[in-house]
Protein backbone atom coordinates (compact mmCIF):
# COMPACT_ATOMS: atom_id res chain seq x y z
CA UNK A 1 0.00 0.00 0.00
CA UNK A 2 2.85 2.17 0.95
CA UNK A 3 4.21 4.47 -1.73
CA UNK A 4 7.58 6.07 -1.74
CA UNK A 5 7.75 9.42 1.45
CA UNK A 6 9.60 11.91 -0.07
CA UNK A 7 10.27 13.40 3.50
CA UNK A 8 13.50 13.55 5.04
CA UNK A 9 15.28 12.80 1.94
CA UNK A 10 18.63 14.15 3.59
CA UNK A 11 18.35 11.68 6.76
CA UNK A 12 19.53 8.41 6.84
CA UNK A 13 23.86 8.20 6.05
CA UNK A 14 24.89 5.49 3.15
CA UNK A 15 27.11 3.19 5.00
CA UNK A 16 28.99 -0.12 2.75
CA UNK A 17 29.80 0.32 -0.97
CA UNK A 18 28.96 -3.33 -1.87
CA UNK A 19 26.27 -4.03 0.07
CA UNK A 20 24.87 -0.76 -1.72
CA UNK A 21 25.20 -1.61 -5.43
CA UNK A 22 23.50 -5.02 -4.42
CA UNK A 23 20.55 -3.70 -3.08
CA UNK A 24 19.93 -0.83 -5.07
CA UNK A 25 18.18 -3.47 -7.77
CA UNK A 26 16.33 -4.86 -5.13
CA UNK A 27 15.00 -1.55 -3.95
CA UNK A 28 14.13 -0.93 -8.01
CA UNK A 29 12.38 -3.90 -7.96
CA UNK A 30 10.23 -2.98 -4.74
CA UNK A 31 9.93 0.77 -6.95
CA UNK A 32 8.53 -1.30 -9.61
CA UNK A 33 6.09 -3.14 -7.50
CA UNK A 34 4.38 -0.57 -6.07
CA UNK A 35 3.36 0.24 -9.93
CA UNK A 36 2.33 -3.23 -10.10
CA UNK A 37 0.30 -3.30 -7.36
CA UNK A 38 -1.71 -0.05 -8.41
CA UNK A 39 -1.57 -1.72 -12.00
CA UNK A 40 -3.63 -4.53 -10.43
CA UNK A 41 -5.89 -2.41 -8.45
CA UNK A 42 -7.53 -0.15 -11.06
CA UNK A 43 -9.17 -2.93 -13.06
CA UNK A 44 -9.90 -4.95 -9.80
CA UNK A 45 -11.39 -1.75 -8.49
CA UNK A 46 -13.44 -1.61 -12.22
CA UNK A 47 -14.71 -5.26 -11.57
CA UNK A 48 -15.68 -5.85 -7.85
CA UNK A 49 -16.20 -1.93 -7.05
CA UNK A 50 -13.67 0.14 -5.72
CA UNK A 51 -14.17 -0.16 -1.57
CA UNK A 52 -13.86 -4.16 -2.04
CA UNK A 53 -10.25 -3.97 -4.42
CA UNK A 54 -9.21 -1.75 -1.52
CA UNK A 55 -10.57 -4.59 0.81
CA UNK A 56 -8.51 -7.32 -0.54
CA UNK A 57 -5.11 -4.63 -0.41
CA UNK A 58 -5.87 -4.17 3.40
CA UNK A 59 -7.19 -7.57 4.52
CA UNK A 60 -4.40 -9.72 2.73
CA UNK A 61 -1.92 -7.62 3.78
CA UNK A 62 -3.56 -7.45 7.57
CA UNK A 63 -3.30 -11.40 7.05
CA UNK A 64 0.31 -11.71 5.96
CA UNK A 65 1.58 -9.13 8.13
CA UNK A 66 0.01 -11.12 11.37
CA UNK A 67 1.42 -14.28 10.39
CA UNK A 68 5.08 -12.88 10.09
CA UNK A 69 4.17 -10.85 13.52
CA UNK A 70 3.31 -14.42 15.13
CA UNK A 71 6.37 -16.14 13.62
CA UNK A 72 8.84 -13.68 14.52
CA UNK A 73 8.57 -13.94 18.34
CA UNK A 74 8.58 -11.80 21.11
CA UNK A 75 8.57 -8.10 20.09
CA UNK A 76 10.43 -5.04 21.51
CA UNK A 77 8.82 -1.62 22.70
CA UNK A 78 5.94 -0.63 24.64
CA UNK A 79 2.42 -2.42 24.04
CA UNK A 80 0.15 -0.25 21.99
CA UNK A 81 -2.46 0.63 24.45
CA UNK A 82 0.62 2.36 25.83
CA UNK A 83 0.96 4.81 23.30
CA UNK A 84 -0.24 7.97 22.24
CA UNK A 85 -3.86 7.38 20.35
CA UNK A 86 -2.71 9.61 17.22
CA UNK A 87 -0.28 7.27 16.19
CA UNK A 88 -3.34 4.91 15.47
CA UNK A 89 -4.62 6.81 12.99
CA UNK A 90 -2.63 6.19 10.16
CA UNK A 91 -4.94 3.06 9.51
CA UNK A 92 -7.88 5.79 8.39
CA UNK A 93 -5.62 7.66 5.83
CA UNK A 94 -4.61 4.66 3.79
CA UNK A 95 -8.01 3.86 2.64
CA UNK A 96 -8.18 6.85 0.85
CA UNK A 97 -5.21 6.54 -0.63
CA UNK A 98 -5.55 2.89 -2.34
CA UNK A 99 -9.45 3.99 -3.00
CA UNK A 100 -8.41 7.02 -4.90
CA UNK A 101 -5.91 4.89 -6.99
CA UNK A 102 -8.46 2.24 -7.73
CA UNK A 103 -9.96 5.00 -9.05
CA UNK A 104 -7.54 7.22 -11.35
CA UNK A 105 -5.74 4.22 -12.74
CA UNK A 106 -7.90 3.40 -15.56
CA UNK A 107 -8.54 7.17 -16.37
CA UNK A 108 -4.77 8.59 -16.68
CA UNK A 109 -3.02 6.07 -16.71
CA UNK A 110 -0.40 4.24 -13.78
CA UNK A 111 2.98 6.57 -14.41
CA UNK A 112 0.74 9.78 -14.39
CA UNK A 113 -1.43 9.11 -11.33
CA UNK A 114 1.96 8.06 -9.84
CA UNK A 115 3.50 11.40 -10.47
CA UNK A 116 0.29 13.33 -9.07
CA UNK A 117 0.61 11.47 -5.89
CA UNK A 118 4.93 12.27 -5.52
CA UNK A 119 3.18 15.86 -6.46
CA UNK A 120 1.10 16.25 -3.48
CA UNK A 121 3.59 14.84 -1.60
CA UNK A 122 6.02 17.36 -2.47
CA UNK A 123 3.52 20.25 -2.69
CA UNK A 124 2.54 19.12 0.89
CA UNK A 125 6.05 19.15 2.10
CA UNK A 126 6.79 22.47 1.39
CA UNK A 127 3.34 24.21 2.48
CA UNK A 128 4.07 22.64 5.84
CA UNK A 129 7.48 23.85 6.01
CA UNK A 130 6.22 27.44 4.40
CA UNK A 131 3.11 28.12 7.11
CA UNK A 132 4.67 26.03 9.93
CA UNK A 133 1.49 23.68 9.87
CA UNK A 134 1.58 21.15 12.42
CA UNK A 135 4.06 22.40 14.86
CA UNK A 136 6.91 22.60 12.25
CA UNK A 137 9.75 24.76 12.09
CA UNK A 138 8.84 27.55 9.92
CA UNK A 139 11.17 27.35 6.81
CA UNK A 140 10.24 30.24 4.25
CA UNK A 141 10.06 28.53 0.43
CA UNK A 142 13.42 29.40 -0.80
CA UNK A 143 14.05 30.17 -5.01
CA UNK A 144 14.75 26.37 -5.37
CA UNK A 145 11.42 25.28 -3.79
CA UNK A 146 9.64 27.54 -5.79
CA UNK A 147 11.03 26.23 -9.19
CA UNK A 148 10.44 22.74 -7.94
CA UNK A 149 6.99 23.81 -7.38
CA UNK A 150 6.38 25.66 -10.49
CA UNK A 151 7.62 22.30 -12.29
CA UNK A 152 5.48 20.30 -10.59
CA UNK A 153 2.15 22.04 -11.84
CA UNK A 154 3.59 22.27 -15.39
CA UNK A 155 4.02 18.25 -14.91
CA UNK A 156 0.45 18.28 -13.65
CA UNK A 157 -0.81 20.79 -16.33
CA UNK A 158 0.55 18.41 -19.36
CA UNK A 159 -1.42 14.99 -17.70
CA UNK A 160 -4.56 17.05 -17.39
CA UNK A 161 -4.15 17.65 -21.42
CA UNK A 162 -3.19 14.19 -21.68
CA UNK B 1 -15.45 12.02 -13.52
CA UNK B 2 -14.08 15.38 -14.81
CA UNK B 3 -10.03 14.70 -15.09
CA UNK B 4 -9.22 17.83 -13.49
CA UNK B 5 -11.32 17.07 -10.54
CA UNK B 6 -9.72 13.88 -10.70
CA UNK B 7 -6.58 15.04 -11.16
CA UNK B 8 -7.05 17.30 -7.87
CA UNK B 9 -8.46 14.71 -6.35
CA UNK B 10 -4.61 12.21 -6.59
CA UNK B 11 -2.50 15.32 -5.72
CA UNK B 12 -4.54 15.67 -2.23
CA UNK B 13 -3.97 11.93 -2.03
CA UNK B 14 -0.45 12.52 -2.18
CA UNK B 15 -0.43 14.61 0.23
CA UNK B 16 -2.87 12.63 2.85
CA UNK B 17 -0.07 9.60 2.03
CA UNK B 18 2.79 12.30 3.10
CA UNK B 19 1.13 12.52 6.45
CA UNK B 20 0.42 8.94 7.12
CA UNK B 21 3.90 7.98 6.12
CA UNK B 22 4.46 10.60 8.91
CA UNK B 23 2.66 8.80 11.48
CA UNK B 24 3.56 5.58 10.45
CA UNK B 25 7.10 6.46 10.82
CA UNK B 26 7.27 7.47 14.67
CA UNK B 27 4.71 4.14 15.11
CA UNK B 28 7.27 1.99 13.44
CA UNK B 29 10.50 4.07 15.24
CA UNK B 30 8.13 3.06 18.58
CA UNK B 31 6.91 -0.46 18.07
CA UNK B 32 8.58 -2.00 14.94
CA UNK B 33 7.78 -1.90 11.57
CA UNK B 34 6.38 -5.36 11.39
CA UNK B 35 3.78 -4.32 14.30
CA UNK B 36 3.61 -0.56 13.12
CA UNK B 37 2.55 -1.96 9.72
CA UNK B 38 -0.15 -4.47 11.06
CA UNK B 39 -1.84 -1.55 12.75
CA UNK B 40 -1.78 0.41 9.82
CA UNK B 41 -3.35 -2.67 7.39
CA UNK B 42 -5.80 -4.16 9.86
CA UNK B 43 -7.41 -0.58 10.95
CA UNK B 44 -7.64 0.14 7.11
CA UNK B 45 -8.99 -3.04 6.76
CA UNK B 46 -11.74 -2.58 9.25
CA UNK B 47 -12.43 0.89 8.08
CA UNK B 48 -12.77 -0.37 4.65
CA UNK B 49 -15.36 -3.41 5.55
CA UNK B 50 -17.39 -0.50 7.49
CA UNK B 51 -17.15 1.37 4.38
CA UNK B 52 -18.50 -1.65 2.36
CA UNK B 53 -21.22 -2.39 4.77
CA UNK B 54 -22.82 1.20 4.79
CA UNK B 55 -21.85 2.62 1.21
CA UNK B 56 -20.77 0.14 -1.52
CA UNK B 57 -23.69 -0.61 -3.85
CA UNK B 58 -24.08 -4.22 -4.90
CA UNK B 59 -21.48 -5.18 -7.00
CA UNK B 60 -22.26 -8.36 -9.93
CA UNK B 61 -18.76 -9.57 -9.76
CA UNK B 62 -17.23 -10.50 -6.38
CA UNK B 63 -13.17 -11.09 -5.04
CA UNK B 64 -13.64 -14.79 -4.96
CA UNK B 65 -14.70 -14.47 -8.73
CA UNK B 66 -12.24 -12.96 -9.97
CA UNK B 67 -8.79 -14.51 -11.30
CA UNK B 68 -6.69 -15.59 -8.03
CA UNK B 69 -3.29 -13.22 -9.50
CA UNK B 70 -5.88 -10.41 -9.36
CA UNK B 71 -5.35 -10.28 -5.48
CA UNK B 72 -1.61 -10.08 -5.32
CA UNK B 73 -1.07 -6.74 -4.74
CA UNK B 74 -0.71 -6.85 -1.44
CA UNK B 75 2.10 -9.37 -1.79
CA UNK B 76 3.98 -6.15 -3.44
CA UNK B 77 3.03 -4.11 -0.58
CA UNK B 78 4.37 -5.84 1.91
CA UNK B 79 7.66 -7.00 -0.10
CA UNK B 80 8.08 -3.54 -0.72
CA UNK B 81 8.06 -2.39 3.00
CA UNK B 82 10.50 -5.09 4.14
CA UNK B 83 12.89 -4.61 1.10
CA UNK B 84 12.44 -0.53 2.05
CA UNK B 85 13.21 -1.01 6.07
CA UNK B 86 16.38 -3.42 4.96
CA UNK B 87 17.78 -1.58 2.23
CA UNK B 88 17.01 2.38 3.67
CA UNK B 89 19.69 2.10 6.53
CA UNK B 90 22.77 0.80 3.72
CA UNK B 91 21.89 2.97 0.84
CA UNK B 92 20.52 6.00 2.34
CA UNK B 93 17.23 7.59 2.67
CA UNK B 94 18.11 9.90 -0.53
CA UNK B 95 19.11 7.37 -2.81
CA UNK B 96 16.53 4.61 -1.76
CA UNK B 97 13.87 7.02 -2.40
CA UNK B 98 15.34 7.87 -6.10
CA UNK B 99 15.38 4.06 -6.89
CA UNK B 100 12.00 3.38 -5.62
CA UNK B 101 10.97 6.79 -7.81
CA UNK B 102 12.39 5.38 -10.86
CA UNK B 103 11.28 1.67 -10.55
CA UNK B 104 7.49 3.29 -9.72
CA UNK B 105 7.17 5.32 -12.93
CA UNK B 106 9.58 3.00 -15.04
CA UNK B 107 7.07 0.11 -14.26
CA UNK B 108 4.33 2.64 -14.45
CA UNK B 109 4.77 3.75 -18.03
CA UNK B 110 5.44 -0.30 -18.82
CA UNK B 111 2.48 -1.32 -17.78
CA UNK B 112 0.36 1.77 -19.73
CA UNK B 113 2.26 1.39 -22.81
CA UNK B 114 1.81 -2.17 -23.36
CA UNK B 115 -1.78 -2.29 -21.19
CA UNK B 116 -0.24 -4.56 -18.58
CA UNK B 117 -2.78 -6.67 -15.86
CA UNK B 118 -5.77 -5.53 -17.89
CA UNK B 119 -5.00 -2.30 -18.17
CA UNK B 120 -6.26 -0.01 -20.86
CA UNK B 121 -3.22 0.83 -23.13
CA UNK B 122 -1.81 4.39 -23.44
CA UNK B 123 1.08 5.20 -25.54
CA UNK B 124 4.26 6.92 -24.37
CA UNK B 125 3.24 10.64 -25.62
CA UNK B 126 5.87 13.50 -25.47
CA UNK B 127 3.86 15.20 -23.49
CA UNK B 128 4.22 12.11 -20.66
CA UNK B 129 7.88 12.22 -21.26
CA UNK B 130 8.19 16.00 -20.57
CA UNK B 131 5.33 15.29 -17.51
CA UNK B 132 8.17 12.80 -16.09
CA UNK B 133 11.20 15.14 -16.52
CA UNK B 134 9.26 17.96 -14.58
CA UNK B 135 8.77 15.47 -11.74
CA UNK B 136 12.11 14.24 -11.84
CA UNK B 137 13.90 17.90 -11.92
CA UNK B 138 11.37 18.94 -8.88
CA UNK B 139 12.79 16.35 -7.06
CA UNK B 140 16.30 17.43 -7.28
CA UNK B 141 15.46 20.95 -6.33
CA UNK B 142 13.90 19.45 -3.48
CA UNK B 143 16.65 17.33 -2.26
CA UNK B 144 19.08 20.48 -3.03
CA UNK B 145 17.20 22.62 -1.09
CA UNK B 146 16.65 20.61 1.57
CA UNK B 147 20.19 19.63 1.79
CA UNK B 148 21.27 23.45 2.10
CA UNK B 149 18.94 24.27 4.99
CA UNK B 150 19.10 21.41 7.43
Amino acid sequence: MQASSIEGVAQARPKKNVLRVLLLPLVILAGMGLSVEAGLLGPLGVQVGHLWATLSIFGVGSAILYLLLLFSGPQKGPALSELPRWQLIGGFLGPIYVVVLTLATPHIGIAMTMIAILSGQVGKSVLIDHFGWFGSARKRVNGERWIALALIVVALVLIARG
Amino acid sequence: MNLILLLVVVVAAGAVLSVQAAINGRLGQAVGVLRGSLVTFSVGAIVTALMIFFFEPVQAVSLLDVPKWQLTGALFGVVYMMVMVGAVPVVGTAVATVAVIVGQLGMGMLIDNFGWLGNPAIELSSSRIVAMVCLALALVFMYRSNTRTD
